[in-house]
């Protein structure tokens, strides 16, 4: 399997060190050898046909912080698309940076790669936040697969479980939490009584909150999933402006006590229903089982017949997030022989 | 909006089309889909058939025609500033389209993708011109093909089917932003590319098509549909005379009028507007004050009264496969739809007596030749069939109203209103929506037979 990534960042860098750690482990169990051909990081590429020196490429883009100065065939400035149209490897692994605007660079990397009849798999959220229904139907189309495991819950298993263990049942709605940022600062607003600031700098102290917060704590990183939710567990086609959000910016340590006089808790909860969906500060019962704290996510899904499910686990991060790929990198290997 | 062929036929329509958009865009958002100029797809795909047979003289003749109304429209309907650049564009398309109908009649080959990149050029001609009109009266516009607007398709060239979530959200990405500089997008009909950026065509009722998948994926509040009749009528006003216009059908009844010959949408072409529950209206664009006719997903009863509408198309014949073999033979019947399919024979109509004795199909009366030599050589001799019988000559009559729907006794009013006309009901067949019933009576019972039923449920004035 011939692999393309674009996007070099944390995710990218992570993965191509758990691909080889794991990489005897994955020959024995799989018979596939992912072979790394292409990178195209913000600034630059690198090209290896036989496949790229992965102690070089880590060393260039930790030295350099590009891979356009790879000895050789680094090159500075190039056209991810062009590359990614030019080139007859097999899978392309997105994950360059988030973009809930127009889902660029991301969007037009995934459909030339998909047109150009490449499977891939995405940790990137804002494509399918935007245009979700369009790329799953050309990847039907194209008869190739679309890949995205590692944008929801990263290495807790939310979307493969409602598809692939609740075959059958029908799943009326959908309500959790799903940004482990958020929960963490409301969890300690209301433990410590910080405000909203203190609590997010902490948060970007610890390294759970990115310099820019917006797509955390405005609700839109949630939302992105509760499209991608919406979208692969429920079959709607909804699109990140069918989601009603509101952040958790305004909420003050106040309402907190006030709540917890109540027995109820604020979480930041979205929500998927007949034919609408949210994302909002919510009060919930303490001792609902959607209401985990810290950076811990969980997905309730309420079913016909089988009552309410829920499931607990971490969230994204780095290596979590390289993990899932890899799954979605064998699940292609399994059904295509690439 | 979408403007028919005849709606875009002479200048003076031209301008009178553009005239339309610049009233209704004062205070909404507007989308234009431009057909091709009056019989210009027919021209174009007799053009080709003359190309691919090497008749490159007669398909030249043709295709200076194509080119001529084209040319001599642009005077008539740009401003000053517009005439010349848009002449230059028509020049550049007539310089392709000759390019195209050259190299079809070297290479003596027609496939389906050059032929609807022939086909295209209908729309691709037209759609500058409605543009520069509009412009003209002062509106800003901008021409698009549907591929440049989003319309993504498969591969099946002739009669592609939209990737419909690809095309909604590109169509959102390119066209939305132009209604805040409050630009008027003028989209060819029928044109579409698949991924790679090949020109393909949606097939019949294409601009309508197109005209639902803007609409649809733009939210529109409605679908307007400019044609050259008021809307859809109670039945042919040349055959009942106190025939009245039908304020509103819903799409259920809108799918079986249009294949029942009534003058509108195709059904495929409803599809988009149905499945977003999305109105669309029926306008005549020579009386624009005229409400039309509005599809929706409302079943609004007429007045009260059951039956909405009754519509009756001519030649058609009928083709009958009998033979007492065919009893609890399983798969006769599959072999008789499967010869007429791969025969093209289109059928209309179906009825079996469930003795199974006898299966008859209505076709169109060009066709019954066909079909009965066809299934002639698939089924004779086998014996399970004795005699395959034609009928040419007949009409269908087709009654249809939402309303018929838990109604009982609406057939027997039907067919005692025939009957006392004296007029001989061959066969019969009713959909189990319900919306409808449809028979088959000789050609000459047919006026006959739909004035009675027009009188029976009151659908006149």
């Amino acid at each position: 399997m011939r692999i393309i990534f674009a996007g070099f960042g944390t995710v990218g860098q992570a993965l191509i060190k758990v691909l080889r750690q794991d990489e005897q482990r994955i020959v024995q169990a799989y018979g596939f050898r992912p072979q790394l051909t292409t990178i195209v990081d913000s600034q630059g590429s690198c090209f290896d046909e036989a496949g790229l020196n992965i102690p070089l490429v880590l060393k260039t883009k930790e030295k350099y912080g590009t891979v356009a100065k790879y000895p050789g065939s680094g090159r500075r400035n190039d056209d991810s698309t062009r590359i990614i149209s030019d080139s007859d490897a097999e899978v392309v692994v997105e994950t360059t940076p988030t973009n809930f605007k127009d889902g660029e660079p991301g969007l037009s990397n995934i459909k030339t790669a998909l047109s150009t009849g490449k499977h891939v798999v995405t940790a990137n959220k804002g494509p399918l936040a935007l245009a979700m229904p369009a790329l799953l139907e050309l990847a039907r189309h194209r008869n190739r697969r679309l890949c995205f495991s590692g944008t929801v819950g990263g290495g807790t298993p939310f979307l493969d479980f409602a598809a692939k263990c609740m075959p059958g049942e029908r799943i009326a709605r959908i309500k959790g939490i799903l940004n482990g940022t958020t929960n963490y600062i409301l969890t300690r607003m209301e433990n410590s009584s910080l405000t909203f600031q203190k609590a997010l700098a902490e948060a970007q102290k610890k390294g759970y909150a990115e310099k820019d917060p917006t797509n955390d704590v405005e609700g839109f990183d949630t939302a992105a999933k509760i499209v991608i939710i919406a979208n692969w567990i429920l079959a709607k086609s909804f699109s990140l402006r069918d989601v009603d959000i509101t952040g958790i910016s305004k909420i003050t340590p106040r309402k907190l006590r006030a709540a917890q006089a109540l027995g109820v808790k604020v979480k930041l909860i979205g929500r998927i229903e007949e034919s609408s969906a949210s994302v909002r500060p919510e009060e919930i019962r303490a001792d609902d089982p959607t209401c985990v704290p810290d950076t811990l996510n969980a997905l309730t899904f309420s079913t016909e017949h089988a009552g309410d499910i829920t499931l607990i686990g971490p969230g994204a991060g780095g290596e979590r997030t390289a993990s899932a790929i890899v799954r979605d990198l064998v699940s292609i290997r399994k059904e295509y022989a690439v | 909006m979408k403007f028919g062929g005849t709606s875009l036929s002479q200048a003076s329509k031209m301008k009178n089309a553009a005239k339309i958009l610049q009233k209704f865009s004062a205070s909404n958002k507007i989308v234009a889909v431009a057909s091709a100029i009056g019989e210009t797809t027919d021209q174009l795909a007799a053009i080709g058939e003359l190309a691919k047979k090497g008749d490159l003289k007669r398909a030249r003749k043709l295709l200076s025609k194509v080119q001529a109304s084209h040319r001599k429209i642009v005077p008539l309907i740009a401003g000053k500033a517009g005439t010349r650049e848009l002449l230059e564009r028509i020049e550049q398309l007539n310089s392709e389209l000759e390019r195209t109908v050259e190299g079809i009649a070297h290479l003596r080959e027609l496939t389906p993708r050059s032929r609807d990149y022939l086909l295209s050029f209908g729309e691709r001609l037209s759609t500058p011109i409605l543009a520069e009109t509009a412009t003209a009266t002062g509106l800003r516009t901008r021409p698009f093909t549907g591929a440049e607007a989003g319309i993504t398709t498969d591969d099946n060239f002739g009669e592609a089917k939209p990737l419909v979530e690809i095309s909604y959200h590109q169509i959102r990405q390119r066209l939305e932003p132009l209604w805040n500089r409050k630009v008027v997008p003028i989209v060819t009909g029928f044109v579409a590319s698949t991924v790679d950026g090949s020109i393909t065509t949606l097939g019949r009722g294409g601009s309508d098509y197109t005209a639902a998948l803007l609409g649809a994926a733009l939210a529109a509040e409605e679908i307007w549909i400019w044609t050259d009749v008021d809307g859809l009528m109670t039945a042919d006003p040349r055959i009942v005379k106190d025939a009245v216009l039908l304020p509103n059908v819903s799409f259920g009844e809108a799918l079986e009028l249009s294949f029942f010959g009534a003058k509108m949408m195709h059904p495929r072409a409803l599809q988009p507007a149905a499945q977003k529950k999305i109105p669309v209206r029926i306008k005549n664009s020579s009386h624009p004050s005229v409400n039309g006719t509005l599809v929706s997903a409302s079943e609004l009863p007429n007045g009260g009264k059951v039956v909405k509408a009754v519509s009756l198309i001519r030649d058609v014949g009928i083709v009958t496969v009998s033979g007492t073999g065919m009893m609890g033979s399983p798969g006769v019947a599959a072999k008789v739809f499967q010869t007429l399919g791969s025969n093209n024979v289109n059928v209309m109509m179906i009825s079996q007596g469930s003795s199974e004795a006898t299966i008859s199909c209505v076709v169109a009366n060009k066709e019954v030749d066909r079909a009965v030599r066809a299934l002639q050589l698939a089924l004779m001799g086998q014996g399970f069939v004795d005699k395959i019988a034609e009928e040419k000559d007949a009409c269908v009559i087709a009654v249809v109203g939402s309303g018929m729907k838990g109604t009982p006794g609406v057939a027997a009013r039907i067919f005692t209103a025939v009957a006392r006309r004296k007029v001989n009901v061959r066969m019969v067949a009713q959909g189990s929506s319900e919306y409808n019933v449809s028979f088959v009576v000789s050609h000459t019972d047919g006026a006959e037979a739909v004035r009675a039923i027009h009188e029976e449920f009151n659908l006149g004035h």
